[in-house]
C-alpha cells in the first residue's frame, strides 16, 4: 500500500494536459495549474497546460517554463447568443453566431489533434468547468479525464457552474473535490465517480515566524466573500480588551472604501492598520502572531496553509470542509461557526491572550500542514492515475 | 500501483465478484448481472459464477464471451470479492469506488448503498435506515461504531471483502465456530491459514459472509455510494422464514447485548411487523397456516424489551402473530393500515385501556391511542362484511360492527336505540361523505345488538332502486350510517375480504339513466384499500360496443389534437399568471398609476386572519369614520375578515393592483419583499412582537448570507416609512437589527396591545369574572383555571426519537401527562406559532383545546389566567395584563447557543424558569402561593419592555399618520 509512503518519482512518465479558462489569468485556480506544471514537470511527466484564452491580466510566468501552454483562442471566445424572434432573419448576427461555431469546431479539433498525439495512459485535468464546452466536442479516446472542484460543494451548489456540472460530469472518469466531505455531499447529490484530493502546500518557509508581535494578521481580498465586515466587528470586540495588539489587513478590493468607513464607525482605527497587497505573505507572517480568517465561503484556503506553515495560529470561521481539513479545531488552530461573531471574538481573545497556547498551537500546526506538502500531493495524484487504469 | 511492484504477492485482479446461481436461476438475470460487471470502470474486475444453476442458466456461453473476465465454478482470484445475486446490478462505477476506499483507507471490508425493487411498478429504494449509516465516508475499528451494519440486513449486499479475510471466515464457519474476531489488521501480518482454494460455493452453513466478515474484520470503511441495485423485492409474509434462520444465526454470532438487544428490534420493524401488515391481503386458510406455523418459527425470537420499544398498535400486531392469533393480527393489520380505527371490542380495566376481554395483558394496553376519550361522532369502528351475496334480485350485504368499551351493554343506561343504514355514493364526484349529490341510502332493518357488537343485514335491490347516470360515476362506495341514541357516528366503510365477495355470481343486473347502452351490470369487488364497492360495467353486447365506440372517439386523431391545444392554453394561462409576469407587470405598469387617496392596505402574518395590530389600527380608523378604503390581503381564505372592507387574495392581480395604489400601507411583518414601494404610499410596518432572540442583521443566518441576498433584504426593510416600537428594548435591538433610522421610529407600543391594557384595568376595577364571550365559544367553565401554553416556532420541528415508527408528540410539552395531572382543575389551550402546526394527542373531552386557528392571540391572553410559553415574543405582551407567567424552557441552553439571544431569560424573566415537566407541574401547583413573589419582577419586566403600551397606541398612531395635520387627506 502507497497511501501512506509517498514516491518521490513518476514510476511511469505520461502525458498531462492541464486545461482551465485561461493560460495565464491572474488568480487561485490558474496559479494553482502552474504549481502543478511544475511539479508533474519536476516527476518526469509531459505537461500541456492549455487554456481557453489568454487572459490580458497575466500573471508572471518564466519565459521557457519546461512545459507546453497552449491557447484554443487568441482572446476571450464570443459568448453564444441564441437568435429569437426577429433577431433570426438578421443577416449580420446569423453571420456572427455561424463564425462562433466554426471557431469553436476549429478550437476543439485542435484539443482533439493534441489528445491524438498523446501517449497511452495520458490524462487530462479539467480544472474548470467551462472547457468542458470543447472537450465535450472534441475526441478523447485514449485520454482519461479528471474533472476538479476549486471550490466547496455548497458553494458551487448555490452558483450557475452546479447546472454545468451535473450536466458534464457525471461521465468523466473522475470527478475530484477537495477534501472527502465535499466529496460525500457530491455522491449524495446523485454522482457516482467522485474522489478527493487537497491541495499542495507551495513550499515550507525555512524559519518559522517567532510570533514576537503582538499582530493579528488576515491576507485577503477586499471583497464580500472574505467577511472583512465581520472581521471588523469581531475586533470591535476583541480591541477593548486586547488595547496593546494590532490588526494588520492586507489586500485589497472593490470593498475598501466601504470597510474603511465602517472601521471608522466602530472606532477601530487606532488598532487597525490597512496594508494594502502584498506579494511578500512570507513577510506579513513573520509580523504577526495570530492569522485570522473570516471568510463567508472558501474552498481550500492556501492562506490558512501557509499561516501554518510558518508557525503562525489560526482562528477561523468553519466555513467549509476545506477549513476542517486544514485545522483541526483545538489542536493546531481554534475555529468558530461561521458568522458567529462572538464566537470568533472568544477566539481570537483565547489565542491573544495566551502566549503558551499561541507557541504550541503554532509549531503544531506548522507539523500538521505538512501533510498537504507537495510531495505528499504528487503521491496522491500518482495513486489516482494508478486508479484509473486498473 | 506498488502492490504490483512491491513485497506484496500481486493478485490477478482487484475485485472478483462472485455470482451465486441457486438452480433454476434466469439466463437473461444472470446475463444483465454479467453484463453489469463487465462494463465496470475498474478494469480489473471479474466475473466468477458459482452454484448448481451457472452452467444451465448459459454460464459458459458468457464466459466464452469473455474468457478472461468471466469463469464459471472457479475460485475468486481478485484482492477483494464482492458478492452478487443473479438480476442484481452493479453501478458502474461500483468496483472502484469500492476499491479505491479499501486503498485509501486499508479496510478489510468496505460497503455502501443498495437499492431493491418495490413489491410492484419498477421503482427501487433504499430502506430508510441506510441514510444515517452511509451518510459519511467513514472508518471503523468496531461494528458497534455502526451497528446498523450488523443489526439490520445491510450486508446482504453492496459490500466487497478482502479475500484473505473471507476464506479464514469460511474456515472457521465450516468448522462449526463462529469466526473469532482478529485483533490484528491483515495488512501486512499474515492471515489465518486460508483454507485451500477452492470453488466458492453458495453461502453454507454459520452466518452470511457479510454478517461474519463484518464481526471479524479489523478496519470497516463505510461510503456513501450506491454499489449495487436491482435486488430482489421481499415478500414480508413468505419470506419470514428465512428471515427467521438468519436472525437465529446472527444472535448466535453476536456476543454483545447492546447490539443483540438492537437486533432484536429491528427484526421486528424489519421483518415481524411487514409480515403481519401483509395479513390483510390474504385468504381466511391461509392466515390461519401461517399463524401457526409462525407462532412456532418466532418462538424466543420477540423479546420484551424490543416489543416494547415499538408504537401501541405496532407492539400488539407483533404480539398476535408470535401468539398465533391470525383473525387478530388481521384486524390489526386494518388497524395499522387505517390509524384512528377501533378494530376490536377495547374492554376499561380501570384507568387503563386493553385490545380485547380475552387479551387484556400488559402488552395489549392501548390507553396511549386515546380511543377512550373520542366521542361517538369520531369515533371509527371496524366494519367487517361477513357475507355478501345475490338472494332474488337483490344484493345481500351481512356485516358486523366491533363496539367498544360495551357501549351497547344496557344494563344500567337501559337498552340502546341503535339505527343504521347504507349509503352508496359515487366515486370522485366530490359528495364524499357529506352532501347527497348521487347519494342513495338504503334501511338496514335487520340488527342485531350484542354487547360488543353489532350485526347487520342490508337487502338492496339495485336493480330497481339505484338508477346512476351511467357515464362519470362507475365506481360506488358502500359506507355503513350507524346511529347510536340518536348520536350518528362516522360513516364506516366496509372491510371485505375478497373470498367473501363472489364474482359474477354476485352481478346484478343495472339500469342507467343514460339507457343500459352506458353499462348494464352492477358487480360488488373488493378495491385495493380492502373496501366493498360497485362498479358499473358493460359486460352485455350494445354496452361494449358502446364502450369502445366511446373509447375511440375520445382517443383519435383529432380528440388527441384537442387535448393537445388545451393544454397548451392551460399553460399560457398560467405562464401569464405566473409571479414572475406579475412582478413584471407590477414594476413596469401598475408602479405608474395614480394614487388612490384614501386607501389602506391591511395585511397581517402575510394575510394569514384578520388579527394583530393591522387589525386594531383598522378598527380605530373605521370608527373614527375618516373615509378611508380598507383593503385587507388574505392568503387562502376570506373567511373572518371584516365584510366593509375589500377583499384581495395575496399575489391576486386585484392585490398588486391595491399595492400599487394604495395611499398607505399597513402590515406586521412585511409585503412580499420584491415589490417595491409605489412613490405615493405611506408604509406603516406595525412589527409583531419584540425580540428575545437575535434578528436580522444580528442573526448568524443573515451574517452568512452573500451580499445580494443581504441587499435584497436592506431594500425590503427600507420601504418602512414608520415602524412602530413599545420600549427602549425594541429600539436597541430590532430597529438596529434592521437598520431602521431614527426618524422612522414611532414609540407608540402596538395597537393589538390596548385591548390587553385595557384587560388589565378591568380587572383591577372588576375582577376577572365573567370572563369574555370567547370563553364560552371555546366551552370553558367559569370554575377551571385557563392555561395557555404558546411556544415560539423553531426552524427544525424537534427530532422524534428512536428508530421505530413511533410517533413522537411534535409539542415539547407532554400534553397527555398535562390532562392527567390538571385535567379536572385547570384548562389547557395550545396554541403553536402561526408558521408551524402541531397535531395534539388525544386527551379527555373538555381538558385541552387547540386555538391555533384563533388568529388573533390578544383575544386568547385576556382570558389566560396562567401563561406557559418558552421565547416567544408573546412574554412580552401578556406581561401587560400583569397575570402569572411560566417559562418552560427545556432546551433553553441549545437555543441560546444556536439563535443567540439579546438578553438573559433567566436574570429578567418576569416568572419562574423551568427545564422539565415535573418541575412545571410543580410550579403550575403552587403558583397562586408564590404569585406575590414574582409580582415586582413581572411589573419590571413589563415596564422595561412595553413602557409605551399605555393602551391608547391605536388612536395614536391614527392621530400620527391618517390625520390631515399629519399629511393624510381624509
Amino acid at each position: 500500500m502507497t497511501a501512506t509512503s509517498a514516491p518521490t518519482a513518476a514510476t511511469r512518465t505520461r502525458d498531462l494536459f492541464l486545461i482551465g479558462n485561461t493560460t495565464d489569468e491572474l488568480g487561485g485556480v490558474t496559479a494553482w495549474t502552474h504549481q502543478m506544471a511544475r511539479l508533474f514537470t519536476a516527476a518526469g511527466h509531459r505537461v500541456h497546460v492549455i487554456g481557453v484564452y489568454e487572459h490580458e491580466l497575466k500573471m508572471p510566468l518564466p519565459a521557457d517554463p519546461g512545459y507546453r501552454i497552449t491557447a484554443l483562442y487568441p482572446s476571450h471566445p464570443p459568448s453564444p447568443r441564441t437568435l429569437r424572434g426577429t433577431a433570426r432573419l438578421n443577416p449580420a448576427a446569423r453571420r456572427r453566431e455561424a463564425r462562433r461555431i466554426d471557431g469553436r469546431r476549429q478550437a476543439s479539433a485542435l484539443l482533439s489533434s493534441l489528445f491524438r498525439e498523446a501517449g497511452p495512459g495520458a490524462v487530462a485535468i479539467v480544472t474548470q468547468v467551462w472547457p468542458m464546452e470543447w472537450i465535450r466536442a472534441a475526441d478523447t479516446a485514449g485520454v482519461r479525464l479528471i474533472g476538479m472542484s476549486h471550490e466547496s460543494y455548497a458553494y458551487t451548489r448555490a452558483c450557475h457552474r452546479y447546472r454545468s456540472v451535473k450536466r458534464d460530469y457525471p461521465h468523466v472518469d473522475r470527478w475530484v473535490a477537495l477534501t472527502q466531505e465535499d466529496a460525500d455531499d457530491w455522491i449524495a447529490d446523485g454522482l457516482n465517480n467522485v474522489g478527493a484530493m487537497p491541495n499542495a502546500l507551495a513550499h515550507l518557509p525555512a524559519v518559522p515566524s517567532p510570533r514576537t508581535e503582538n499582530v493579528v494578521c488576515s491576507i485577503g481580498r477586499l471583497a464580500d466573500q472574505k467577511g472583512v465586515d465581520m472581521l471588523l466587528d469581531t475586533w470591535a470586540e476583541v480591541a477593548p480588551d486586547r488595547p496593546d495588539w494590532r490588526l494588520h489587513l492586507y489586500g485589497a478590493g472593490p470593498d475598501e472604501a466601504e470597510l474603511k468607513a465602517r472601521c471608522a464607525r466602530l472606532g477601530l482605527d487606532r488598532s487597525v492598520e490597512w496594508r494594502g497587497r502584498t506579494d511578500d505573505v512570507q513577510g506579513a507572517l513573520a509580523g504577526s502572531s495570530v492569522f485570522v480568517q473570516s471568510s463567508r465561503g472558501e474552498g481550500f484556503p492556501l492562506a490558512l496553509m501557509e499561516a501554518m506553515a510558518n508557525a503562525v495560529p489560526c482562528a477561523a470561521f468553519d466555513c467549509a470542509p476545506g477549513v476542517r481539513e486544514i485545522v483541526r479545531d483545538g489542536e493546531d488552530g481554534l475555529l468558530a461557526p461561521v458568522g458567529d461573531v462572538d464566537a470568533l471574538a472568544d477566539r481570537l481573545l483565547r489565542l491573544t491572550g495566551n502566549r503558551r497556547m499561541r507557541d504550541t498551537m503554532g509549531e503544531r500546526a506548522r507539523e500538521n500542514v505538512q501533510r498537504f506538502s507537495q510531495e505528499k500531493v504528487l503521491g496522491m495524484w500518482e495513486d489516482l492515475f494508478a486508479l484509473l487504469e486498473r | 500501483m506498488s502492490t504490483r511492484t512491491g513485497a506484496a504477492p500481486a493478485e490477478l485482479f482487484d475485485v472478483s465478484v462472485v455470482v451465486d446461481c441457486p438452480a433454476g436461476t434466469d439466463p437473461a438475470a444472470l446475463r444483465a448481472t454479467v453484463a453489469s460487471v463487465t462494463a465496470q470502470t475498474l478494469v480489473g474486475t471479474e466475473a466468477v459464477l458459482v452454484g448448481d444453476g451457472a452452467a444451465q442458466a448459459g454460464g459458459a456461453d458468457l464466459a466464452a464471451d469473455q474468457p478472461h473476465r468471466v469463469r464459471v465454478a472457479d475460485a475468486p482470484r481478485g484482492t477483494y470479492v464482492l458478492p452478487l445475486t443473479p438480476g442484481e446490478r452493479l453501478e458502474r462505477d461500483a468496483c472502484r469506488n469500492l476499491y479505491a476506499a479499501a486503498r485509501r483507507t486499508g479496510a478489510d471490508l468496505v460497503a455502501g448503498r443498495w437499492t431493491r425493487k418495490a413489491a410492484t411498478g419498477t421503482k427501487e429504494h433504499a430502506p430508510a435506515w441506510q441514510a444515517g449509516l452511509y451518510r459519511r465516508s467513514r472508518v471503523l475499528t468496531d461494528v458497534a461504531e455502526a451497528p446498523e451494519l450488523v443489526t439490520r440486513d445491510a450486508l446482504e449486499a453492496g459490500y466487497c471483502v478482502r479475500r484473505t479475510l473471507l476464506d479464514a471466515v469460511r474456515g472457521a464457519g465450516d468448522a462449526g465456530a463462529a469466526p473469532a474476531r482478529t485483533d490484528t489488521p491483515h495488512r501486512g501480518a499474515a492471515p489465518p491459514a486460508p483454507p485451500p482454494r477452492a470453488a466458492y460455493g453458495p453461502s453454507r452453513r454459520g452466518c452470511p459472509d457479510g454478517f461474519a466478515s463484518a464481526l471479524a474484520a479489523a478496519r470497516i470503511a463505510l461510503v456513501p455510494n450506491l454499489i449495487t441495485t436491482g435486488r430482489a423485492a421481499t415478500d414480508p409474509l413468505r419470506g419470514l422464514p428465512e428471515a427467521v434462520g438468519a436472525q437465529r444465526r446472527a444472535l448466535a454470532a453476536l456476543d454483545d447485548p447492546e447490539l443483540r438487544g438492537r437486533r432484536a428490534h429491528a427484526f421486528l420493524v424489519d421483518h415481524v411487523l411487514p409480515c403481519a401488515r401483509a395479513f390483510l391481503g390474504t385468504t381466511r386458510r391461509e392466515r390461519t397456516e401461517r399463524a401457526a406455523a409462525y407462532a412456532q418459527l418466532l418462538d424466543g425470537l420477540v423479546r420484551d424489551d424490543a416489543l416494547h420499544d415499538l408504537a401501541p398498535l405496532e407492539r400488539i400486531a407483533v404480539r398476535l402473530l408470535a401468539d398465533g392469533d391470525a383473525d387478530g393480527v388481521l384486524a390489526a393489520a386494518y388497524a395499522l393500515e387505517h390509524p384512528g380505527t377501533v378494530v376490536t371490542p377495547l374492554v376499561r380495566d380501570g384507568g387503563r385501556v386493553h385490545w380485547s376481554p380475552l387479551r387484556d395483558g400488559a402488552d395489549y394496553d392501548v390507553t396511549e391511542l386515546g380511543h377512550q376519550h373520542r366521542a361517538l361522532g369520531s369515533l371509527h369502528l371496524l366494519n367487517r362484511v361477513t357475507r355478501c351475496a345475490r338472494e332474488g334480485g337483490k344484493l345481500v350485504v351481512e356485516g358486523e360492527v366491533a363496539v367498544p368499551f360495551a357501549l351497547l351493554d344496557g344494563t344500567d343506561t337501559g337498552p340502546r336505540l341503535v339505527t343504521a343504514g347504507l349509503a352508496l355514493t359515487p366515486r370522485g364526484t366530490g359528495s364524499g361523505e357529506r352532501g347527497d349529490g348521487g347519494r342513495a341510502t338504503f334501511p338496514v332493518d335487520d340488527l342485531r345488538l350484542k354487547p360488543d357488537a353489532v350485526a347487520w343485514r342490508a337487502d338492496l335491490p339495485l336493480t330497481r332502486d339505484l338508477r346512476p347516470r351511467g357515464i362519470g360515476d362507475r365506481v360506488w362506495d358502500a359506507r355503513l350510517l350507524l346511529g347510536i341514541d340518536g348520536e350518528r357516528l362516522p360513516a364506516l366503510r366496509l372491510f371485505a375480504e375478497k373470498e367473501t365477495v363472489p364474482g359474477r355470481e354476485a352481478a346484478l343486473p343495472a339500469r342507467p339513466r343514460l339507457t343500459r347502452l352506458t353499462a348494464d351490470t352492477w358487480q360488488p369487488y373488493v378495491t385495493a384499500g380492502h373496501h366493498l364497492a360497485l362498479a358499473l360495467l358493460p359486460r352485455r353486447r350494445p354496452a361494449r360496443l358502446t364502450d369502445r365506440a366511446t373509447r375511440y372517439v375520445l382517443t383519435f386523431r383529432p380528440a388527441r389534437a384537442v387535448k393537445r391545444t388545451w393544454r397548451r392554453l392551460r399553460k399560457t394561462y398560467e405562464r401569464l399568471n405566473s409571479q414572475r409576469v406579475k412582478l413584471r407587470v407590477y414594476r413596469k405598469l401598475l408602479l405608474r398609476l395614480p394614487v388612490s387617496r384614501g386607501t389602506v392596505v391591511f395585511e397581517s402574518h402575510m394575510g394569514k386572519g384578520y388579527s394583530d395590530s393591522p387589525r386594531a389600527v383598522h378598527e380605530e380608523l373605521m370608527a373614527r369614520r375618516r373615509g378611508v378604503r380598507a383593503v385587507w390581503s388574505y392568503a387562502t381564505s376570506p373567511a373572518g375578515f371584516p365584510k366593509d372592507a375589500k377583499l384581495v387574495r395575496r399575489w391576486s392581480w386585484r392585490y398588486l393592483w391595491a399595492l400599487a395604489r394604495a395611499e398607505w400601507w399597513v402590515d406586521n411583518q412585511g409585503f412580499p419583499h420584491a415589490l417595491d414601494k409605489p412613490k405615493h404610499t405611506t408604509y406603516l410596518q406595525t412589527w409583531h412582537g419584540s425580540a428575545y432572540k437575535r434578528m436580522g442583521n444580528d442573526e448568524i443566518r443573515h451574517k452568512t448570507q452573500n451580499a445580494p441576498q443581504r441587499a435584497k433584504l436592506a431594500r425590503a426593510i427600507d420601504r418602512f416609512d414608520h415602524f412602530l416600537v413599545r420600549s427602549e428594548h425594541d429600539v436597541n435591538t430590532l430597529a438596529r437589527a434592521y437598520r431602521i433610522p431614527e426618524d422612522r421610529l414611532l414609540r407608540i407600543g402596538y395597537p393589538r396591545n390596548d385591548r390587553l391594557v385595557a384587560a388589565r384595568a378591568r380587572d383591577e376595577r372588576e375582577g376577572r369574572f365573567p370572563r369574555p364571550a370567547l370563553a364560552a365559544d371555546l366551552g370553558i367553565p367559569d370554575h377551571r383555571t385557563v392555561v395557555l401554553y404558546a411556544p415560539t416556532f423553531r426552524g427544525s420541528p424537534t427530532s422524534g426519537t428512536g428508530t421505530s415508527t413511533r410517533a413522537g408528540s411534535q409539542l415539547p410539552l407532554d400534553v397527555q401527562a398535562f390532562a392527567e395531572e390538571f385535567g379536572d382543575t385547570h384548562i389547557l389551550l395550545v396554541r403553536a406559532h402561526y408558521t408551524q402546526t402541531a397535531t395534539l394527542p388525544l386527551t379527555p373531552p373538555g381538558t385541552v383545546i387547540d386555538v391555533s386557528a384563533h388568529h388573533d392571540v390578544s383575544e386568547l391572553l385576556c382570558l389566560t389566567d396562567v401563561l406557559i410559553t418558552d421565547y416567544s415574543s408573546i412574554m412580552f405582551d401578556y406581561a401587560l395584563l400583569d397575570r402569572p407567567l411560566i417559562h418552560f424552557t427545556p432546551d433553553l441552553d441549545t437555543y441560546v447557543r444556536e439563535r443567540g439571544s439579546y438578553f438573559d431569560l433567566r436574570e429578567r424573566a418576569g416568572g419562574p424558569v423551568v427545564d422539565t415537566q415535573h418541575e412545571l407541574h410543580r410550579t403550575l401547583a403552587g403558583i397562586k402561593q408564590a404569585d406575590g413573589d414574582w409580582q415586582k419582577a413581572r411589573r419590571e419586566f413589563a415596564a422595561t419592555f412595553g413602557t409605551y403600551d399605555d393602551g391608547g397606541a391605536a388612536r395614536a398612531v391614527v392621530d400620527a399618520l391618517f390625520t390631515r395635520k399629519a399629511g393624510g387627506r381624509p
